[in-house]
């Protein structure tokens, strides 16, 4: 049971990344980005050509993947988006699923179909905690999310900038009125989003196994659910939501180990943990009642 | 041929509707011609199937049109609705022996129960909650249901039906199976979009609050539309797994649910023929691009994004586009003389009886130290008003009074954090605001409360909502009962639009009116809710004032030869004070004054806080 837990709350913070980016491109344009996913998955394939492949530090691979997914996200927001402006949201969702089909397509031309296999960052069996090893990989993830979730909650709440994409949804006005460009923060949520997706699925990747375009996708459950959990708008929710997510998945997988008769367990759990929290807490675990 | 008919109908002959004969003409092309030519070999097999495969993308796409097109909810794991009517089809025609048309029922049930227990939680909110969980539920679907051990776990032989001898092995007589289920499926949607409950999705899709005006119960429809579409969506997975002969738990997932959104959207949202063409073209292109090899994935995932930047509305949409374009330009055209009406046309009366007001009757409303909340900004702050019956009532006060927010407490659209709404001696405050609708409160909005894109007359239909009963199969099957109750509908929607003299915009959607007919339209809509009480947001916004005059006497009708009930929310103070019977002075979420319009316009704290100098002039 110990290392669920802590695999939970590792895996669970990677959820948590992905869900932010789902979370920021809502509140900054109102659209579901169902591209979210895939364009990690571009990022993870860049970073494996440049370490498996090219064999360069994983370090290097990994920070070039993650500003391939975030520069697909920019230019997705600038040439697509920001011209979608009148469109009704769903439109622009449906969008988003031609960008990941299209990264998609991309990734089998240049890839093909078959799996890869990205490498730990750092190999090793790792120091004992709970009684329990918890490899490098596991600990890098958790300082990386550590540090990504609270320097965004600084940057958000703290600078002009990040209150302007927290306020831009609901007062648009009023955000450009302290002189943030609106245009600033769609562009700077879609790439953030981009970057964090990359991020996330580094992490994760390695210890999912092999990997290939569109494999990844259902990681967009736990995700989703999470985003749910921070009522879809509340960053910090979000993150909660991860961690909870993760840690129903890895604790109901430990417990149905020796189940046979019922496959899937893990995503059974996250579904019916969306359906409960929308039953329940239709405005997230931290959100105000709604009018 | 109208002869022959006029032959016909002298022989005594029964002769069938216009629609009927095309229906069956159809039918008899898409029973016979496929097999004939596939025995003449003139239809391969492989163009049997490459049809039927168009068909069968085309028998998705209407049952995802239900859902996003009509109603506008978005699904998107619709796979997992086909994928448990190919499993169900399997397990009891491979496995059972069952008969394919026996079957079908179950696939259909297994479809929508799918659908009813995913969309429950989901459709009780709005917004996009379910586009996430029909997510979570191909996922599930995917990794769980379909590997449960008791169907074997690996993939399921749905066998081709047999009928007698007549076995549907070729693929010319599937197609022929397939195109006669398409057939009824577009039949269904006819009968659906002209149904009250085909006007009710689209009120949903349009603005949730106007349906509720009208009676609606949002979240029962929501599910309704769903529930049809899981049930259409079960019997095209089962026709798809026929087809294709073996299903696996990796084929209806969520790129295939992916990929029918896009038929959907590309076609044109709400648009039957649209999304029927796009799914034919989607099930032959990837065949048609293979001579681009491997590129065609990229080339296509690369025009969908490019189409739909240039053209958010589908293809559809672009055709309508244009067209609308002409209609409005020619309607602005014909209706050139008419955008400064001289007065409000007579309100409709037909389906209103007047109500008979006792002297000593007890108040129709009483609304009880209301409080309404939004964050920290009391908005409504301990507000009490009564509503005698057969009075005209009115309610004024300075922007951000909190005028609207009380009416939207009394029609329940907002929660109240304290206080009681009470309704002909019923306490209402916990009812939903379709059934306070449904109980006689009708109500008019500041933002004009119609379905912008339905015509007038399809409005008035949509507003007698509550007063047709018949149900979701009467309205699929096109009944007697439907055609007899749509009938009289019908005929008062039409009485009403012959009062207001509004023949010849009965069918122009309501967005190409002028403001002040809007209004209009939407004043007759409440009415033909036929409401005892009717709550009117600011009728004279958007008024020319000499038609304002005229609105004053329509609203004395309403009260002295229809006998009803009125609250008014009116910024044209001389309007107030010449019909109101008495007024509240509404200020900062409280009751300022009240009084005989005389007694307020002397009102000292009155002037001071809001008429200023609007008081004196009057």
């Amino acid at each position: 049971m110990g290392s669920a837990l802590i695999s939970g709350i590792v895996v669970g913070g990677i959820y948590g990344l992905i869900a932010l980016g789902i979370v920021l491109v809502y509140r900054g344009s109102r659209v579901l980005n169902l591209a979210a996913i895939e364009t990690g998955t571009l990022g993870v394939f860049i970073a494996w050509a440049l370490i498996e492949e090219a064999g360069m530090p994983w370090m290097v691979g990994a920070l070039a993947g993650v500003a391939a997914a975030a520069l697909v996200s920019f230019a997705f927001e600038r040439l697509v988006v920001s011209r979608m402006m009148d469109a009704p949201r769903l439109t622009v969702a449906v969008a988003t699923i031609g960008l990941g089909a299209f990264l998609m397509a991309f990734e089998i031309k240049v890839w093909t179909a078959a799996p890869r296999f990205l490498s730990h960052p750092i190999e090793g069996l790792g120091p004992k905690i709970l009684g329990v090893h918890v490899s490098p990989t596991q600990i890098l993830s958790l300082i990386i999310v550590a540090a990504l979730g609270f320097g965004l909650a600084w940057f958000l709440r703290r600078t002009d900038f990040g209150l302007g994409v927290l306020a831009a949804a609901q007062d648009p006005v009023a955000t450009q009125m302290v002189g943030v460009r609106l245009w600033k923060v769609s562009a700077f949520t879609w790439t953030l989003a981009g970057a964090l997706s990359a991020i996330a699925m580094l992490l994760v990747e390695p210890s999912i196994g092999g990997f290939a375009a569109g494999t990844l996708n259902g990681l967009f459950v736990p995700a989703l659910a999470a985003a749910l959990v921070g009522g879809l708008t509340n960053p910090s929710g979000a993150f909660l939501g991860g961690i909870v997510m993760g840690l129903i998945d890895q604790v109901v997988r430990q417990w149905f180990l020796d189940v046979t008769w019922l496959p899937g367990v893990g995503t059974m759990a996250i579904f019916a943990a969306m359906l409960l929290v929308l039953m329940l807490r239709p405005q997230g675990l931290l959100g105000r009642a709604r009018t | 041929m109208t002869d022959m008919v006029q032959r016909l109908r002298g022989a005594g002959l029964p002769v069938v509707s216009k629609r009927t004969r095309t229906i069956l003409i159809v039918l008899a092309v898409c029973v016979i011609a496929p097999p004939l030519l596939a025995r003449a070999d003139i239809l391969s097999s492989f163009r049997a199937s490459v049809i039927g495969y168009g068909a069968c993308f085309a028998l998705m796409a209407i049952s995802l049109n239900i859902l996003m097109g009509y109603a506008g909810q978005i699904s998107l794991g619709h796979a997992a609705l086909l994928g448990i009517g190919a499993y169900t089809s399997g397990l009891l025609t491979g496995r059972l022996g069952w008969s394919y048309l026996i079957t079908l029922p179950f696939a259909a049930g297994a479809g929508a129960l799918l659908a009813f227990v995913a969309g429950l939680p989901a459709l009780r909110l709005r917004g996009l909650y379910l586009a996430i969980t029909t997510i979570g539920l191909v996922f599930f679907a995917e990794n769980t249901l379909y590997q449960l051990p008791w169907q074997g776990g690996g993939p399921v032989m749905l066998p081709r039906p047999v009928a007698g001898r007549f076995i549907f092995l070729i693929d010319g007589d599937f197609l022929a199976l397939i195109l006669v289920t398409l057939v009824a499926f577009w039949w269904l949607d006819v009968n659906l979009v002209r149904s009250r409950l085909g006007r009710a999705f689209h009120a949903i899709r349009e603005d949730e609050q106007v349906a509720q005006s009208f009676g609606i119960d949002v979240t029962r429809f929501k599910l309704l539309a769903f529930v049809i579409s899981g049930a259409l969506a079960g019997i095209a997975g089962m026709t798809y797994g026929h087809l294709v002969g073996t299903v696996a738990s990796d084929v209806f997932d969520y790129q295939f649910s992916l990929l029918l959104v896009t038929f959907v959207v590309i076609g044109g949202l709400g648009s039957r023929a649209g999304v029927v063409i796009a799914a034919f073209l989607f099930g032959f292109f990837p065949r048609l691009l293979t001579a681009l090899k491997d590129w065609d994935l990229l080339v296509g995932a690369f025009l969908l994004i490019y189409t739909l930047a240039k053209h958010p509305g589908g293809f559809a949409g672009a055709i309508r586009e244009g067209k609308e374009a002409k209609a409005a330009k020619a309607a602005r055209a014909g209706l050139a003389g008419d955008t400064d009406e001289q007065a409000v046309p007579a309100l409709p009366r037909t389906g209103l009886a007047p109500a008979a007001v006792a002297a000593d009757a007890p108040p129709l409303l009483e609304v009880r130290d209301v409080q309404v909340a939004f964050g920290g900004l009391r908005a409504v702050d301990g507000a009490s008003l009564t509503v005698p019956r057969g009075r005209i009532v009115g309610l004024i006060g300075p922007n951000g009074a909190g005028k609207t927010t009380l009416f939207n407490a009394i029609s329940g659209f907002v929660k109240m954090q304290a206080g009681q709404v009470i309704y002909d001696g019923t306490s209402i405050q916990d009812l939903p605001p379709h059934q306070r609708a449904a109980m006689g409160i009708g109500r008019t909005f500041q933002l004009v409360g119609l379905a912008r894109n339905l015509s007038v007359r399809e409005n008035l239909l949509l507003a007698q909502h509550s007063h047709a009963s018949y149900g979701t199969w009467h309205a699929l099957a096109a009944t007697p009962r439907r055609t007899r109750e749509e009938r009289e509908l019908d005929e008062r929607a039409r009485a009403a639009i012959a009062s207001l003299g509004f023949e010849r915009y009965a069918d122009v959607p309501v967005k190409h009116l002028s403001g002040g007919q809007q209004r209009i339209v939407e004043i007759a809509a409440a009415l033909s809710t036929a409401p005892e009480m009717m709550m009117l947001d600011e009728p004279s916004a958007g008024m020319a004032p000499a038609v304002i005059e005229s609105l004053a006497q329509r609203l004395r009708e309403l009260r002295d030869d229809l006998g009803r009930t009125v609250l008014l929310i009116e910024h044209h103070i001389p309007l107030v004070l010449d019909v109101c019977d008495e007024v509240y002075v509404l200020n900062l979420g409280k009751v300022l004054a009240h009084g005989t319009p005389a007694e307020i316009v002397s009102d000292p704290t009155v002037v001071d806080a809001y008429l200023g100098s609007a008081g004196v002039k009057a």
